[in-house]
């Protein structure tokens, strides 16, 4: 643990003060146009007169492009262009890139010498409608040398595996290993160390809209607009500016809201780029919307994908003394965000527990599929899983309650510097424990789960985690990996402007926070009436575009409501400084005599003696002479709102500095049944609790808690992009990339604990990924108790039937209910003459499906 | 994901539609009904059929009816409209329940009978419901009218006995009000099915007098399991459970399914005699509460 | 060699329409370009998500999967129908109070389901709203707030005793 950088600590806040509209669940200001079906998403914006642009994908997992012969589909009547590759490479510059090296794994919008995915785009075609532009595409020849494919992280390290980037001489794009602590030294002391190997398949967040973009070029100005539903980063948006070759202070991206991203749709670029590269080319204003083909297959966000070998270091009463962690991360065939999700887990790799020590040892792998990006918990919430599965084998196997070793180990004191130098800033996690505990009815569970195993050959687990859920990051994750970063930035800030008009009406600018279904509006709202005691309703909200706008990140990590929260209150506060003295001015009395309240600045002791916001902004507005020289015209601040609380790495790394110090915490207790003839998992019961610090709006929270948990239930069961060993994408649709329906997430008994951030304004702390962060671990943990009798434990993500059928085979006749000592349920042959690979059940423990459990 | 161009009618008659297939032959012409196999297949351009022929305006097509001892169901009967059916509900329960797995409320409001006979796809009901309940398709072409039994209709995935000029006009279930279970797997609800199971049972006293068995998901179509059947008959009711398991375990002898991303052959195999066994149990129980 | 067209009359939200429209236009193209009706999305556009769920002739249906020409003759309602004068229907306004959106893409098709699943059944149970709307993705609320907003319009309706057309 680290004891450098404390006197870097943003100061403690009093969070005394009464809250009016901080922490209540009013109803979403965003929310009329949505209903009335006037959302205005990308799609909903296209004008007369746009053209349409459609892409020609590689059916080759990796293969060079030896020709392409476009002369057909250029001379299909209502086509007006077609951009090869290669064509593209002259005309655009590449893709913006924070991968480690990027001249060597150079990204661009299209594949111009060879393709390296199923789906990359090696043409497109511009045309008066999506209807004949995709007609144009299948008079495209292109001619494919196919090359051998590698999809296996492992094998893709290994000596002798096919390139996936020539330049780069190897598929192993980053490699490193971090010690932090006394990891050998714990590991010495150690009485028992667990190992496992665990292995996370990558699913993605697939939201119901794709990502799109409207392009416009003026000839004149040599300037690009692009509306797209994609904007973050944009203090990074000069690299998009690069690549389209145009001066930064010729691009302006403008937000429009998205139907949902779970980070698939953070600085998703490439459909921009490729909008506006088609719109300088044709002279017109063009539309590239991705269909669902074109975003699974090619979205630049499929999820972490990785296999760890951890071993983990504990003493025989439970305390957990050190871990060791090595992870190959399958990245796919690009590496935009380099090896951030590392960083991500590097946050929190402790998790809740006092663990002394840490070696971290990853190695990023380049493979024939789609890259990485980012999706609901950045690679942390794989952290959160591949820890609990080792707390619980380790519980196992010194026999210990997973409660209690749980209790054993946790923080308690805060702050706290866990051993990468991150800091977690508060939390109480007994209390969220027994909270959870009791919602989740654990005691009653326990005992239906030894009833229904001795009675009625059922077998239900239940799952309880305790896991970490970060909030509000710094740049600094992306480059602590290089003891040389060539650029170690240092800014992640977000800006809010606020005007009050001439009539006190407030308008609030955001300037990267694009509406993703999170509720950018809904927050600052809620703050700025909190700041100005007037109704969040009466508020106007509105989205700058890029270039005249402020810098800004936009949302991420968990970051915005911390962040916007910072930005209002910076705003707010230079807002009353002036309106404080332009009241002072206008009642006659020194700025020192008046004071805040109810909407005003009024008179101490005599709060009848007051202005209103409304009459000191129209004074300010309209009645320059009546203030001194010095006021400026008009009721107008921003706020550059910056990272509150970031240190920087020590030169040997040893400490990473503080990079996501607000940290939340949860706890999942889910209950499963796992029908061991079929291999299917369903759900009995499923509480969580989450402390996200001060809430701002409970039900919005609760909202995305649901919500994250349903994509964690997608990631634990259901949801993976598939490939095969040629590199062919087998979940290309939603016929095989399974989203849960309302059928197969159940009902959460929810619970709220707020142990405030002392560093935040109200203390609030962000919470948006964090259902998603907890739900895989804790169903894993779940179907591994349930499947506890048969010695069987899952380490592989999705636990699909066939994965656990294939387990139960594995565990022989003996793991048959029907053979073991607990007998058969219905009497009957055990097993018997039609025993033979599935072991006993062939008796039906289950019954019918209206017979058995249902009684 | 944009369909490509086709040429298209409306008919109003049946021979008009036949008429269609047979003139635009050369133009790969298919039939479209409620379209919710076919449009999704347009989308993306796995199909590309150069003429559609709209059968929604061609009298004659719809409606349920009984005939004596057989159900009658035009090919044009939207799976909604057997699934609300009291007649389908009484006469031909198996089906009344196999449809209303098919997907969703949506599709199922589009989606005809004749359409998924004619699809045919492996995974699919009401292939299986056809063969269990030794259903009669009749066809229409330009030679007239023709009958094929179920079991010589389902002839390979995707594919069936029909030509390409002749249209699905009507199913002929024969009437089976007992014991009777549609059962399947599928790994999302109301995904398609990876494994499903037809089953009808007659009692005779306390004996299965006979049993009929269809399968999906473990051949290149829906299949009979007439081994099966053979293990069932005379059966006592009383050893159900060790009748239905070892009439599943003979059902999947000799099956080569194909895998692939949702289940191996060896797990496909597993699920059929799971549910096969549940699906003979719940059967031969609704018999026995028939009585 | 040009397209060629069909005529259609088909009423939209009570408002009858006569075009010429491609015989392979898909119905949710139709409404949202041709008529300019945007708040029917697309989602998947091969007939699984359900975010471009229309009803015709008040049955639920997916417009993706649907040829506009398909629709000759039928009454279209979609979610730009369900306010009347300003104000919205009982659904829109329990999924605001009830949170039952967050992106709100997904909003409109779900809407329109609710609408027939509480034409077909005033009185629902949580698990019966739960099973009928499994027709349709939600990638956001993990359905609980849907579920409760429909819940919540379904007692209203019923209080009013409106019927849902």
């Amino acid at each position: 643990m680290t004891t450098a950088n404390r006197a870097d600590a943003p100061p403690v806040r009093d969070h005394s003060a009464k809250r009016r509209w901080v922490g209540q669940s009013i109803r979403r200001v965003e929310d009329p146009k949505f209903l009335l079906g006037r959302g205005g998403y990308i799609a909903d914006r296209i004008t007369p007169g746009t053209l349409h642009a459609a892409v020609l994908r590689s059916p080759h997992a990796h293969a060079r492009i030896a020709r392409i012969d476009a002369s057909g589909a250029r001379t299909l009547p209502g086509v007006h262009a077609v951009i090869t590759g290669a064509e593209a490479a002259e005309l655009c510059d590449p893709m913006p890139d924070f991968g480690p090296d990027p001249a060597r794994h150079t990204w661009r919008c299209l594949a111009a010498d060879k393709v390296r995915y199923v789906g990359e785009g090696v043409a497109v075609v511009v045309a008066d409608s999506r209807y004949l532009a995709e007609d144009a595409l299948e008079l495209i020849e292109v001619e494919y040398e196919p090359l051998p494919a590698v999809t296996d992280p492992e094998r893709a390290l290994a000596h002798g595996a096919p390139l996936v980037h020539e330049a780069l001489e190897s598929n192993c794009a980053y490699e490193r290993t971090f010690d932090f602590g006394d990891v050998d030294r714990d590991f010495a002391e150690a009485d028992l160390v667990v190992r496992d190997r665990l292995r996370w398949h990558r699913s993605g967040g697939q939201p119901l809209e794709t990502v799109g973009a409207i392009a416009e070029y003026d000839q004149g100005t040599g300037s690009f607009t692009i509306d797209t539903n994609t904007l973050s980063f944009t203090s990074y948006l000069f690299m998009a500016a690069n690549t389209l070759k145009v001066p930064v202070n010729r691009l302006d991206i403008r937000p429009v809201p998205a139907g949902g991203s779970f980070g698939s749709k953070l600085f998703a670029n490439k459909p921009a780029v490729i909008a506006a590269m088609c719109a300088r080319k044709t002279g017109r204003k063009v539309a590239y919307l991705e269909d669902r083909v074109d975003n699974i297959s090619n979205c630049d966000h499929h999820g972490s994908d990785r296999v760890y070998d951890v071993e983990l270091a504990v003493m025989r009463d439970g305390t957990m003394r050190g871990i060791k962690i090595d992870v190959v991360d399958d990245y796919g065939a690009y590496i935009q965000f380099g090896v951030g999700h590392h960083g991500n887990a590097l946050a929190q790799v402790v998790g809740p527990y006092t663990i002394g020590s840490v070696r971290y040892r990853v190695r990023a792998a380049l493979t024939n599929k789609n890259q990485q990006g980012a999706y609901r918990g950045f690679g942390s919430e794989v952290n959160n899983w591949m820890l609990e599965q080792m707390v619980e084998l380790a519980a196992r196997e010194l026999g210990l309650d997973p409660v209690a070793i749980r209790r054993k180990n946790f923080i308690r004191e805060f702050p706290h510097f866990i051993p990468t130098g991150n800091v977690y800033d508060s939390g109480d996690y007994d209390q969220v424990l027994e909270v959870a505990l009791e919602l989740a009815d654990y005691g009653h569970w326990r005992a239906e789960q030894r009833r229904l195993r001795e009675q009625e050959g059922r077998y239900i687990g239940i799952g309880l985690i305790c896991a970490q859920e970060r909030s509000v990051f710094s740049a600094t994750e992306f480059w602590f990996w290089f003891d040389e970063p060539g650029a170690p930035v240092t800014s992640t800030p977000e800006s809010v402007s606020l005007k009050v008009d001439a009539t006190g009406g407030i308008t609030a600018i955001l300037y990267s926070c694009a509406f993703w279904g999170n509720s950018p509006e809904t927050m600052v709202a809620q703050f700025v009436a909190e700041e100005f005691d007037c109704s969040p309703y009466d508020v106007s909200v509105v989205y700058h575009g890029s270039r005249d706008g402020l810098p800004a990140t936009g949302p991420g990590g968990s970051r915005t409501t911390v962040m916007l929260a910072g930005a209002v209150e910076g705003a707010a506060g230079k807002i009353k400084e002036k309106a404080r003295r332009a009241a002072a001015h206008l009642l006659e009395i020194d700025p020192d005599d008046v004071e805040w309240s109810d909407g005003g600045f009024g008179v101490k002791g005599d709060p009848e003696r007051k202005k209103s916001l409304a009459e000191i902004a129209i004074a300010l507005h309209l009645f320059k002479h009546s203030f001194p020289a010095d006021m400026e015209s008009g009721l107008d601040e921003s706020k550059v709102f910056d990272h509150p609380y970031t240190t920087m790495p020590s030169a040997d790394r040893t400490d990473l500095g503080v990079f996501y110090p607000f940290m939340g915490h949860a706890c999942h207790v889910p209950v499963v049944e796992v029908d061991i003839e079929t291999g299917a998992v369903t759900f009995l019961h499923y509480a969580a609790v989450h402390d996200c610090g001060t809430l701002v709006n409970p039900r919005s929270l609760a909202g995305h808690i649901v919500g994250g948990t349903a994509q964690g239930i997608g990631t634990a069961l259901y949801e993976e992009y598939v490939y095969d060993d040629d590199g062919q994408l087998l979940s290309s649709s939603y016929l095989d990339y399974l989203i849960p329906t309302a059928m197969e997430v159940p009902e959460l008994t929810i619970g709220h604990v707020e142990t405030p951030s002392p560093y935040t304004p109200h203390g609030v702390k962000g919470g948006g990924e964090g259902g998603r962060m907890m739900a895989p671990a804790a169903i894993n943990a779940a179907v591994n108790d349930a499947l506890h009798p048969f010695g069987i434990r899952l380490t592989e993500l999705p636990m699909t039937p066939e994965r656990i059928l294939s387990a139960l085979r594995a565990a022989g006749p003996m793991g048959g209910p029907t053979g073991g000592p607990t007998g058969g349920p219905t009497g009957g042959p055990m097993g018997g003459p039609t025993g033979g690979p599935m072991g006993g059940p062939t008796g039906g423990p289950m019954g019918g499906p209206t017979g058995g459990r249902a009684g | 994901m944009k369909p490509p161009p086709f040429s298209y009618a409306a008919p109003t008659t049946l021979a008009e539609a036949v008429g269609l297939l047979t003139e635009h032959a050369e133009a790969e012409p298919r039939v479209l009904a409620g379209g919710q196999s076919l449009i999704p297949l347009m989308n993306f351009r796995l199909a590309k059929p150069g003429y559609l022929i709209d059968l929604r305006n061609v009298a004659g097509l719809g409606g349920i009816r009984r005939e004596g001892d057989t159900l009658v169901i035009g090919a044009m009967t939207t799976m909604s409209e057997v699934e609300r059916s009291a007649e389908v509900a009484v006469a031909a329960p198996l089906l009344a329940e196999a449809v209303g797995l098919v997907a969703h409320t949506p599709v199922r409001n589009r989606g005809t009978v004749g359409g998924s006979l004619a699809h045919a796809d492996p995974a699919a009901e009401l292939p299986a419901v056809a063969l269990a309940s030794g259903a009669d398709l009749v066809a229409a072409g330009p030679a007239g009218s023709r009958v094929i039994p179920a079991t010589e209709f389902l002839t390979g995935p995707f594919s069936t006995a029909l030509a390409p000029d002749e249209i699905l006009t009507e199913i002929r279930l024969p009437v089976w009000p007992g014991g009777h279970a549609f059962v399947e797997f599928s790994r999302i609800h109301a995904n398609f099915a990876v494994v499903g199971v037809a089953a009808l049972v007659v009692l005779d006293g306390d004996r299965i007098r006979r049993a009929t068995l269809a399968l999906t998901g473990v051949a290149p179509t829906a299949i009979r399991a007439t081994a099966a059947e053979r293990v069932l008959a005379g059966a006592d009711v009383a050893d159900v459970t060790a009748a239905a398991a070892k009439a599943a375990a003979t059902a999947v002898q000799g099956l080569t399914p194909a895998g692939d991303l949702h289940a191996s052959p060896q797990t496909r195999l597993a699920l059929a005699r799971t549910y096969l066994r549940r699906g003979i149990e719940l059967a031969t129980s609704r018999a026995r509460n028939e009585r | 060699m040009a397209p060629t067209t069909c005529t259609i009359s088909l009423t939209v939200n009570g408002r009858p329409h006569v075009a010429e429209v491609e015989p392979r236009l898909l119905l949710v193209d139709f409404l949202r370009e041709d008529l300019g009706l945007p708040g029917t999305h697309i989602g998947c556009e091969h007939g699984v998500c359900g975010t471009c769920t229309v009803l015709l002739d008040g049955a639920s249906i997916r417009s993706c999967i649907t040829f506009a020409v398909q629709a000759d003759g039928a009454e279209i309602s979609t979610v730009e129908g369900l306010a009347r004068d300003g104000e919205m229907h009982p659904l829109q306004d329990e999924f605001a109070a009830k949170q039952g959106l967050q992106c709100g893409y997904c909003t409109p098709g779900m809407l329109m389901r609710a609408r027939e699943i509480l034409a077909e059944n005033p009185d629902p149970s949580p698990a019966e709203v739960r099973s009928a709307i499994a027709s349709n993705l939600c990638r956001c609320t993990g359905y609980q707030f849907i579920i409760e907003a429909v819940i919540g319009a379904a007692a209203r309706m019923r209080a009013t005793k409106e019927v849902a057309s």
